[in-house]
């Protein structure tokens, strides 16, 4: 059932999803699941969400094929999709020189941060985009930076950050899983209403996630 | 039953895998096992099983209900069980002590239908106060309890569970922690039962009144049960080891996964002999055993040395002097819930094996994104009118609920915390000695929960508290389950949250529940309705002895989410006027007042057109937009 790729190893596919909530982390972790699911893999899949609520961190590990423990040790994430940059470097203790990571440059601003200065609090500002994506580029030199807002709302919905993430995932033919293979799973029990406001957004997604494979965009 | 249901744990099918939330896996095997009954008081990490049990619990003929609290969930699903039903109890830890006191008589009586409590565990404190091990209600109170390692072990176990608290007429616990009831993982399902218990109730007082007389007689018939269930746990399918190394490792709960995922990962399966402990008590077949084909020990799990301790006395016991490695030797913590990691590093040590490096990674010093009360909550402005009336030197003494949100900057409304309804006591607590009238938050759920116990204590001593309820008619911080006060309850029947703006079954009175108490201030009052809760909250401040004011208004998420109530346009700040005094951030912290490079703004999709910052503006500065908001 596995593929000789290089991104598997023994130990199947790690593929971490992080961001803000609201922006479709668990939705897209519930969508992989699925799919592979059906296709006759092993899943695990773990989520972290302290107290849930719209803004605050959101984590979610989907496995296929590697065990039966629901967290990514550190080093150990086959991929990261971060779908906001601050996000994305808080994964870093799970990204190692193999990871593939693919990375939204739009951030999510935290409220607090405009206020902290006026209510006395201490903590850090929001960091320039520029420095975490170089700062992720200098583990892995598989990081793969672009800005999903942007590409979502051309594709109709800002919503669609997490399609987008998921197409750039699936083209870049390192699952054991065709793009168009998933999409036709995923779109079996989807509403026809949110299919058709997806399609564009996954379409857009594959073609990004193949020219990063086949070098023609480079990381 | 319905195989043709929509939802995935009412789907029939056994033998297909299906990855389910381990929560999810809980219900499955409970309604495998023809669960009948089941009732529950929501808590994090343990609400998703209620949730779904309310969801489907009329296409599967179950009796369901959201209890008033976790000691009412108990009794009435053991009184239940007294019938002949099978029936189950869900809640967190801390529910579980609450419910201490029905739990600790109720093996003396004991069960006629199989009765499993829930009670999910939150190591790391992740959204409780502490983090306890309830394994300990083993050989505390003689209760069986199932530690899942997966949902698989979760679905396999409650199934189990029913029977085997039938055979030993034992009530069980199954104590999943957070990373097994939010995780994911495949189970294999069986088919749902086609018949289920009959229901009959023979009376019978010498079986089930714990009198002394009886109680005494119970006692010793308890043991016999208690060493029966050990004994049938010897031959369940709970305690699996992989391997034949002389390095024993043995494991419970979600660190058996870390550990039989590490071991894999590493390539030890030869070196090691991997023994879960999945139940307790620990059957002492099963530490024997493993104590002989072993040449040290390694135990790996979370919380207490449990598991520790009970090998270490079984190897006293037989003189097998081997060495025992754990928390006791620091080769774990005691606190806060495992890692791989953690695993990892200890098995490299405890093997001998390269350690790793340490994580070479620096992570950038990055904005943390606290929770805060949302755009529009209603207990936003509570705390602003309250600490506007009783001032920065009152005791404000909250309790637990989205309210506990009212701690720190900006809004200083939770000076003291403790647990589910000890907002009233602590406050007649800190009143009583200090003198000063001393203020008491507490929500609408939680408030019948256990606020009216200490109501009438602090009448019956007169105590100069103010109790502001904040009643936003919903429990909105486990997942918006209904409350007393949610209007769509029906009456002594199974409830489920009306989709509908209509004004359906009853709606509990918490303004008739006071009175009855023997309150005679009251006040009730819409928070947005500034002068009017500034009025009564001015009286409340001058006032005598006990007076309460109800603030009643629907908790704008939920509101949101169920599509209802209506839609008002998001505010704006005109920035001619603004002269950034910085007021509206200062008081009320709202998450939908940006400031950037000085300027104040309104972020128009957060916004929900609550209003209170334009309250608050000396400058007329905030207004509301023309747009209706969509």
């Amino acid at each position: 059932m596995k593929s000789t790729d290089d991104h598997q190893d023994d130990s199947g596919w790690r593929i971490l999803i992080v961001g803000t909530g609201g922006q479709g982390v668990l939705t897209a972790a519930r969508l992989l699941c699925d799919v592979f699911v059906y296709q006759g893999y092993q899943i695990v899949s773990g989520q972290l969400h302290g107290m849930a609520q719209r803004g605050g961190s959101v984590q979610s590990s989907v496995m296929i094929d590697s065990g039966i423990s629901p967290v990514i040790p550190r080093n150990r994430a086959g991929f990261v999709l971060g779908f906001e940059p601050v996000e994305t470097a808080r994964a870093l203790p799970f990204i190692s020189p193999e990871t593939v990571v693919y990375m939204n440059t739009t951030p999510v601003v935290p409220y607090i941060l405009g206020q902290r200065s006026i209510l006395k609090q201490m903590g850090a500002e929001y960091p320039d985009v520029q420095e975490l994506v170089d700062c992720i580029h200098s583990v892995t030199p598989c990081a793969y930076a672009f800005d999903a807002t942007e590409l979502a709302i051309e594709a109709g919905s800002v919503r669609a950050v997490n399609i987008i993430m998921l197409g750039c995932l699936l083209g870049s033919g390192l699952l054991p899983c065709t793009a168009g293979d998933f999409w036709n799973t995923v779109t079996k029990t989807m509403p026809p209403h949110l299919v058709t406001a997806n399609n564009n957004a996954f379409s857009r997604g594959v073609e990004l996630g193949k020219s990063f494979r086949s070098g023609e965009r480079k990381p | 039953m319905d195989a043709a249901s929509n939802h995935v744990v009412l789907r029939d099918g056994p033998g297909t895998p299906v990855c389910l939330l381990g929560n999810l896996a809980i219900v499955r095997g409970a309604l495998e096992a023809g669960v009948q009954f089941f009732s529950c008081y929501p808590g994090t990490p343990s609400s998703e099983v209620g949730d779904t049990f309310a969801q489907i619990a009329k296409e599967a003929d179950i009796l369901f209900e959201y209890s008033v609290n976790e000691k009412v969930a108990v009794e009435i699903a053991f009184a239940a069980s007294l019938t002949g039903a099978r029936t189950m109890c869900g809640m967190k830890h801390l529910g579980l002590n609450y419910a201490a006191d029905p739990i600790a008589t109720m093996p003396y009586i004991g069960v006629e239908g199989g009765m499993v409590i829930v009670s999910a565990g939150d190591p790391s404190v992740i959204t409780s106060p502490n983090e306890q091990d309830q394994r300990h209600f083993s050989h505390f109170l003689y209760y069986p309890v199932f530690d899942p390692a997966t949902p698989d072990d979760a679905l396999r176990m409650t199934r189990y569970a029913f029977e085997f608290s039938e055979k030993t007429r034992l009530p069980v616990i199954l104590r999943p922690t957070t990373r097994v009831c939010h995780s994911s993982g495949m189970v294999t399902y069986e088919s749902l039962p086609a018949n289920k218990n009959r229901i009959h109730f023979t009376k019978d007082p010498a079986r089930y009144v714990p009198i002394p007389a009886n109680a005494h007689r119970m006692r010793k018939e308890l043991t016999e049960r208690y060493r029966r269930a050990e004994e049938l746990l010897g031959t369940s399918e709970f305690f699996p080891r992989a391997g034949s190394g002389r390095y024993g490792i043995i494991a419970s709960g979600v660190a058996y996964a870390y550990a039989t995922q590490v071991i894999q990962d590493l390539g030890l399966e030869r070196q090691v002999t991997l023994q879960q402990v999945g139940a307790y008590p620990i059957p002492g077949g099963v530490l024997a055993d493993f104590l002989v084909d072993v040449d040290s020990v390694l135990v790996v799990e979370e919380l207490t040395p449990l598991v520790e301790d009970r090998i270490s006395l079984a190897a006293f016991r037989r003189r097998r002097d081997i060495p025992v490695y754990g928390k006791h030797t620091g080769h774990f913590p005691v606190e806060y819930e495992y890692t791989p990691d953690l695993v990892e590093d200890a098995l490299r040590d405890y093997l001998r094996l390269q350690l790793r490096e340490k994580a070479s990674v620096v992570v950038p010093d990055l904005p943390t994104r606290p929770p805060v009360l949302c755009p529009g909550c209603p207990h936003r402005a509570s705390f602003y009118m309250a600490r506007k009336v009783f001032g920065k030197n009152t005791v404000y003494c909250n309790d637990i609920g989205c309210y506990t949100l009212g701690y720190g900057e900006p809004l200083h409304s939770c000076d003291v915390l403790l647990c589910m309804g000890s907002s009233i006591s602590q406050a007649s607590g800190i009143a009583r000695t200090t003198g000063r009238r001393t203020v008491a938050y507490i929500g609408d759920s939680t408030f019948f929960h256990s606020g009216l116990p200490a109501l009438a204590n602090a009448m019956q001593a007169k105590d100069d508290v103010t109790v502001i309820i904040l009643d936003n008619y919903i429990t909105a911080m486990t997942g918006f389950q209904p409350s007393l006060t949610t209007n769509s309850r029906e009456p002594g029947g199974v409830q489920v949250e009306s989709r509908t703006t209509g004004e359906k079954g009853m709606r509990f009175s918490i303004e008739e529940t006071v009175r009855g108490l023997g309150v005679n201030e009251i006040y009730s009052v819409d928070p947005y309705n500034e002068d009017a809760t500034l009025d009564a909250l001015k009286k409340a401040k001058n006032g005598v002895g006990v007076n309460v004011v109800v603030c009643h208004s629907p908790c704008a998420v939920n509101e949101h989410r169920l599509k209802r109530g209506e839609k008002r346009a998001p505010f704006t700040i005109d920035r001619e006027q603004c002269n950034s005094c910085s007021l509206c951030v200062r008081l009320l912290g709202c998450p939908a007042i940006l400031v950037v490079d000085g300027q104040y703004m309104i972020d128009q999709e957060l916004c929900v057109g609550c209003g209170l910052c334009a309250h608050v503006c000396q400058y007329d500065a905030i207004r509301q937009s023309n747009a209706k908001k969509t």
